[in-house]
C-alpha cells in the first residue's frame, strides 16, 4: 500500500485523464466547466508533486526509480501542465466539441512525461515515450481550419515514427552488446564495454528516440512545420513540457552511457549542429512560431552541452535551465496566445504596437526573449552561465566560446521581436487588448520569477545540485 | 557578510532601482512628475557619489567601502562592493553624467516614462561595474547597461536609429561573447571555488600561459565597448543615432566601461598577459589615435566628428594602459574621466542644438556664435578641452600618457602627438565653420539656451575648470591605486 503512495502524482493525472475520457462521451458540456476542471487538475498535480518531492522508492519491480531527480522533474512537468492549462481560456484553435479530448491528451501526454522521468527500464522508458508521442501526433491535429495542421501532424508522426523504430533498434542493440535491460545493470556493464562498436552504435541509436523529442539537429526537422500548425496551446506545450520530458530521460541515459569520449564527441558535434543551423534558420522567419520553433532547436543545443559535461555540475546546471526554458518560452507563448487571440497564426510584424496595446505583455516578451538569447539578469543568462561553468570546467573552452557566437546571432532575432513590439507603428490603430487581472498577476509573477531567479539562483542550483546528486547516486 | 559603515555603494544602487520603480509606478501621462521623479533619484545617486569622492581616505588608499555578502555558495558568488583609486574617478563621473543627462532631456515629450526606465537601468548597470569586484556581478552588470542602449536608440534616436541600435548592441554583446568564457575560464584554472577578484587577483593563481589567453580574450571583449580600433565602428554609428541623454552616458561613462574592465579585469588578473600583450595594446591604440583623427577631419555631421574624436581620444586611454608605468595608468585614469565630462558637455551643447535647428550638419549651420552665443560657448569649451588646452581638464590625462608614451614607445608617442595635432586641426575646422562665419539666416529667430535649461551644460563646464585647474585632486586618488598596482607587478 505505501508503495502506491509514490505512485500518487501520477494517479492523479490518469484519474483526471479519465475524467476528460468521460467528459468528451458528454457533448452537452460547456468548454468552461472542461476548463475549470482541467485547471484544478492540474494544480492538484502541482501540489501531490510538491508534497512527494522528497519521496524515494522502487516500483514495479525495479524498473520504475522515485527519487529527487524524478521528483523534480515531475514538479516542472505538472508546473508546465498547469501554466499551459492557464492560457487554455479560450482554445479558439479547436473545435470547441473536443475540448475534453484536447485536455485528455494533454495530461497522457505529461502523465507520459512523468514515466519518463521515472523509467530506469529500457522498455518502460520506450513506452512511456510512446505514449507521450502518440499523445502529441493527435494534439497536432486537432488543429481547427488550418490547411496544414493534418500534413504538419503526418510529417511530426513519420519522422517520430522513424526515429522510435531507429531507437527500438538501438536499444536492441545495446541488449545484445550488454545483456542489460535495467539502467542501473547497464551502468555496471556500459563502462567495460562502451569501446565495442555495437555498444557505441546501440547506446548512440538509443540516443535518437530522445534527440527527436528534443528537437536535436538532425531530429529537428518536424518542429518547424508542427510549432506552426498547431494550435497556439498546443505549441507552447511541445515547446515547454514536452521538452523537459526529453531532458530528463536524456540525461538518466547520458549518466550510465560510462562517459564515453566517443559519445562526448557525438553531442558536442550535434550541440554545435543544433546551435548553429536553429539560430541561423530562426533568423530567416516571419511566422512567430516558427521562429519560436528554430529557436527551440538552438535552445536544445545549449542544453545538450550542460548534459554532455557528464559531471553533477552539468546536470545539475541542465535541470536549472530546464526551469528557465519552461518561464521564458512559456511567457512568450502567453503573450502569443493573447495578441493572437482568435487562434489564427501571427506574424513578429502583427506584434507591433504592442507596447501602447498592452505594456505588460511587451515588457514581458521583451524580458523573456532576452532571457531566451541569455542576457542578464534574467534566468535564462544564469542557466547559461551554470551549464558553460560545468562544460569550461569539462576543458571545452572552444564549445563555449562556439556557443557564445551563437548567443549573438540569436540576438538579432530576438532583438527584431523586441523591435515589433516597441518599435514598430501598426498600420491601423489597434484596440488595446484585453487581459484578465489573473492573466496580468499570472504575468508578472513569471516576469519576477525570471529576475529574481536570474540574479539570485541559490534556492533553485541548490535543490538542482540536490536533484543531479540523486542522478549519479 | 561584512559592510564597514553606511553602505554608500549600496545606497548608490538602490537610489537608482527604487527611482526606476517609482517612474515605473507613476501614471503614464504624468510627465513632469516623471522627470522630476528622475530628477531627485538621480541627484540623489549624484549627491551620494560625491559623498563617497569625498569620504575616501586617500592615506590610507586601498579598497574602501568595502561591502561583502555570500550570494550562491556553492559557486563562490559575492556580492561584494568596494571602490579604490581607478574606480572613484569612474563612479563620480557616472554621477555626473547621469544627473546632467536627466537635466539635458527635460524638453523629452515622446515616450518620457519608458525613457527614464531605461535610463535609469542603463545607469544601474554602469554603476554596479565600477563597484563591483566579483566578476558573475562584473559580467551581470556589464549586459544591464548595454541591453537597455537598444531600446533607448532604436525609439528616442535619429539618423539611421534602427541599424546604428542594433549594430551597437550585436557588436557589444559580441564583446561579452568573449568576456564570458574568459571569466568562467579564470575562474576554473583557479580551482572553481571563487568570482572575488580580490581573492583571484593573489599573485601566482593563473600561469602564464592562461594569463595570455584569457587577457587576450578579455582585451578584445572589453575593448570593443572601448571603441578599440579596428572595433571602434558601431561608437560614431551609435553616437549619432542615439538621442542626446543617451549618447552622453554612451561617450562618457559606456566607452569608459570598456577600458575600466581592461583595468579591473584583465590587467589585475592576468598582470603577466598584459605585460606580453602591451606592444600589441600600444600599437592598435596609436593606430587609433590617428585613424580617428583623420575620419573625423572629414566628417560633416557634429556628432560624427565627436563620434571620431571620442575614438581617437579612448586611443589615448588604450596608450595610457599599455606602458606599463604609474605615469600611464594615471594619465589614462584621468583621461577617462575628462573625456567622459567632455563629451558629455559635447553631447549636450550638440542636443541643444539639434533640438533648436533640427540639423547636425556642419555647413548648414555656420555663424551660430551670434544667434546662440551661450549655447554655442558650451560646445567651444569642450571642442577647446578636447584639442587639449592647458587648463581644462583633458591636458593633464594627456600629458601624463605622453610622458610615459615617449619613455616606453617613443615611436608610437611621436605618432600620438602627431594624431593631438591633427585633433586640434578638426576641432578648430568644425568650431570655425560651424559657430563664426556669417550667421545663416534660417536659425536667426532662434533663442539662446535659458538659464534653466543651461544647468546641466554649466555643471559640466565647471567640473572641467576645477580639475582642469586643480588635477591633484584627482590625481591623488588615482596615485593610491596606480602606485600600489605597479608595485605588485611581477
Amino acid at each position: 500500500m505505501t508503495a502506491w503512495a509514490l505512485f500518487v502524482p501520477e494517479l492523479s493525472l490518469f484519474g483526471a485523464a479519465l475524467l476528460f475520457l468521460a467528459l468528451a462521451l458528454v457533448r452537452t458540456i460547456r468548454p468552461r466547466v472542461v476548463f475549470l476542471a482541467a485547471l484544478a487538475a492540474a494544480a492538484l498535480a502541482i501540489v501531490l508533486g510538491l508534497a512527494s518531492l522528497s519521496a524515494e522508492g522502487m516500483l514495479f519491480g525495479q524498473s520504475y526509480r522515485i527519487d529527487l531527480f524524478s521528483q523534480v522533474f515531475k514538479v516542472l512537468l505538472t508546473l508546465g501542465l498547469f501554466l499551459v492549462t492557464c492560457i487554455c481560456g479560450d482554445v479558439s484553435g479547436v473545435d470547441r466539441r473536443r475540448h475534453a479530448e484536447f485536455y485528455l491528451l494533454l495530461f497522457t501526454c505529461t502523465l507520459a512525461m512523468m514515466l519518463l522521468s521515472s523509467a530506469v527500464h529500457l522498455l518502460s522508458i520506450y513506452v512511456a515515450l510512446e505514449l507521450s508521442s502518440y499523445s502529441l501526433y493527435v494534439l497536432v491535429s486537432l488543429r481547427r481550419t488550418h490547411e496544414l495542421a493534418v500534413a504538419a501532424a503526418l510529417k511530426f508522426f513519420i519522422v517520430g515514427i522513424v526515429s522510435s523504430a531507429v531507437m527500438l533498434f538501438g536499444l536492441a542493440l545495446l541488449y545484445g552488446g550488454t545483456g542489460a535491460v535495467y539502467l542501473d545493470e547497464l551502468a555496471r556493464a556500459l563502462p567495460p564495454a562502451v569501446d565495442q562498436p555495437l555498444v557505441q552504435v546501440g547506446l548512440l541509436l538509443t540516443l535518437c528516440g530522445f534527440f527527436f523529442k528534443l528537437a536535436v539537429f538532425p531530429f529537428h526537422i518536424w518542429a518547424p512545420d508542427t510549432y506552426q500548425s498547431a494550435a497556439h496551446q498546443v505549441t507552447a506545450y511541445i515547446a515547454t513540457a514536452s521538452k523537459i520530458g526529453a531532458i530528463a530521460i536524456l540525461m538518466r541515459m547520458a549518466n550510465v552511457s560510462g562517459g564515453s569520449p566517443y559519445l562526448v564527441q557525438v553531442l558536442v558535434g550535434l550541440a554545435v549542429l543544433s546551435m548553429t543551423v536553429g539560430n541561423l534558420a530562426a533568423i530567416a522567419q516571419k511566422d512567430l512560431k516558427r521562429l519560436f520553433a528554430y529557436s527551440s532547436i538552438a535552445q536544445a543545443g545549449y542544453v545538450l552541452i550542460g548534459i554532455l559535461s557528464l559531471t553533477p555540475e552539468g546536470y545539475a546546471a541542465s535541470i536549472f535551465y530546464s526551469l528557465a526554458l519552461l518561464v521564458m518560452k512559456f511567457l512568450c507563448f502567453l503573450v502569443l496566445v493573447v495578441v493572437a487571440a482568435d487562434g489564427a497564426d501571427i506574424d513578429v510584424a502583427h506584434l507591433a504596437g504592442l507596447h501602447r496595446r498592452s505594456p505588460l505583455l511587451a515588457m514581458a516578451l521583451m524580458m523573456s526573449v532576452f532571457s531566451l538569447a541569455g542576457i542578464p539578469p534574467t534566468i535564462g543568462f544564469t542557466g547559461k552561465f551554470l551549464i558553460f561553468n560545468a562544460a569550461i570546467e569539462r576543458g571545452l573552452l572552444p564549445l563555449v566560446l562556439i556557443a557564445m557566437a551563437n548567443v549573438v546571432v540569436s540576438l538579432y532575432y530576438y532583438l527584431m521581436v523586441v523591435r515589433a513590439a516597441y518599435l514598430i507603428e501598426p498600420a491601423a490603430e489597434l484596440p488595446k487588448l484585453q487581459v484578465s487581472p489573473v492573466m496580468k498577476l499570472l504575468t508578472g509573477a513569471l516576469v519576477a520569477v525570471m529576475v529574481l531567479c536570474g540574479i539570485y539562483p541559490t534556492l533553485i542550483l541548490d535543490l538542482s545540485s540536490a536533484a543531479a546528486a540523486a542522478l549519479v547516486k | 557578510m561584512e559592510f564597514t559603515g553606511f553602505p554608500y555603494l549600496t545606497a548608490i544602487l538602490l537610489s537608482c532601482v527604487t527611482g526606476l520603480l517609482v517612474i515605473l509606478f507613476v501614471p503614464d501621462e504624468n510627465r513632469s512628475a516623471v522627470k522630476w521623479v528622475s530628477a531627485v533619484f538621480s541627484g540623489l545617486t549624484l549627491a551620494l557619489s560625491i559623498a563617497v569622492f569625498l569620504l575616501y581616505d586617500t592615506a590610507r588608499g586601498g579598497l574602501q567601502f568595502v561591502e561583502r555578502a555570500a550570494w550562491v555558495p556553492s559557486l563562490g558568488i559575492h556580492y561584494l562592493n568596494a571602490v579604490d583609486g581607478f574606480s572613484l574617478p569612474m563612479v563620480l563621473l557616472t554621477g555626473i553624467v547621469f544627473f546632467t543627462g536627466v537635466l539635458t532631456m527635460w524638453e523629452l515629450d515622446h515616450r518620457v516614462k519608458e525613457f527614464y526606465a531605461f535610463y535609469f537601468l542603463l545607469v544601474t548597470g554602469v554603476f554596479g561595474l565600477f563597484m563591483s569586484l566579483d566578476l558573475f556581478f562584473i559580467f551581470i552588470w556589464y549586459d544591464v547597461s548595454l541591453f537597455p542602449m537598444y531600446p533607448l536608440i532604436a525609439i528616442w534616436g535619429s539618423t539611421r536609429k534602427e541599424y546604428g541600435a542594433m549594430k551597437l548592441t550585436l557588436y557589444l554583446l559580441a564583446g561579452s561573447a568573449l568576456i564570458l568564457p574568459a571569466i568562467i575560464f579564470l575562474h576554473v584554472q583557479a580551482g572553481g571555488t571563487t568570482y572575488d577578484i580580490t581573492a583571484l587577483m593573489q599573485p601566482g593563481t593563473f600561469s602564464a600561459a592562461d594569463q595570455k589567453l584569457a587577457f587576450l580574450l578579455l582585451y578584445i571583449g572589453f575593448g570593443i565597448l572601448a571603441a578599440v580600433w579596428p572595433f571602434h565602428t558601431w561608437s560614431p554609428v551609435g553616437h549619432v543615432a542615439a538621442p542626446t541623454a543617451v549618447s552622453m552616458v554612451h561617450a562618457g561613462v559606456l566607452m569608459k566601461i570598456g577600458a575600466f574592465g581592461v583595468l579591473r579585469v584583465g590587467m589585475s588578473l592576468c598582470p603577466e598577459g598584459w605585460q606580453f600583450w602591451a606592444p600589441l595594446m600600444a600599437t592598435v591604440a596609436v593606430i587609433g589615435i590617428v585613424y580617428g583623427a583623420l575620419v573625423a577631419l572629414s566628417q560633416t555631421d557634429l556628432k560624427f566628428v565627436v563620434g571620431y574624436s571620442s575614438v581617437s581620444h579612448m586611443g589615448i586611454v588604450g596608450l595610457g594602459l599599455s606602458t606599463l608605468t604609474v605615469d600611464g595608468l594615471n594619465g589614462a585614469v584621468f583621461q577617462m574621466f575628462a573625456h567622459g565630462i567632455m563629451t558629455a558637455l559635447f553631447f549636450s551643447a550638440i542636443g541643444y542644438i539639434y533640438e533648436r535647428t533640427h540639423t547636425k550638419m556642419i555647413p548648414e549651420l555656420g555663424g551660430l556664435s551670434r544667434i546662440m552665443p551661450v549655447a554655442s560657448g558650451y560646445f567651444i569649451l569642450a571642442a577647446l578641452t578636447a584639442v587639449g588646452v592647458p587648463c581644462l581638464a583633458s591636458f593633464w590625462g594627456e600629458l601624463m600618457v605622453f610622458i610615459a608614451a615617449f619613455r616606453v614607445y617613443p615611436i608610437g608617442g611621436v605618432f600620438a602627438v602627431g594624431g593631438l595635432v591633427l585633433s586640434a586641426l578638426f576641432m578648430l575646422r568644425v568650431v570655425q565653420r560651424a559657430f563664426y562665419g556669417p550667421p545663416n539666416d534660417k536659425f536667426v529667430h532662434l533663442t539662446d539656451v535659458s538659464f534653466r535649461l543651461g544647468i546641466p551644460r554649466m555643471i559640466l563646464a565647471a567640473v572641467i575648470v576645477l580639475f582642469g585647474l586643480l588635477p591633484s585632486i584627482l590625481f591623488d586618488v588615482i596615485d593610491t591605486a596606480s602606485v600600489a598596482f605597479i608595485k605588485g607587478l611581477p
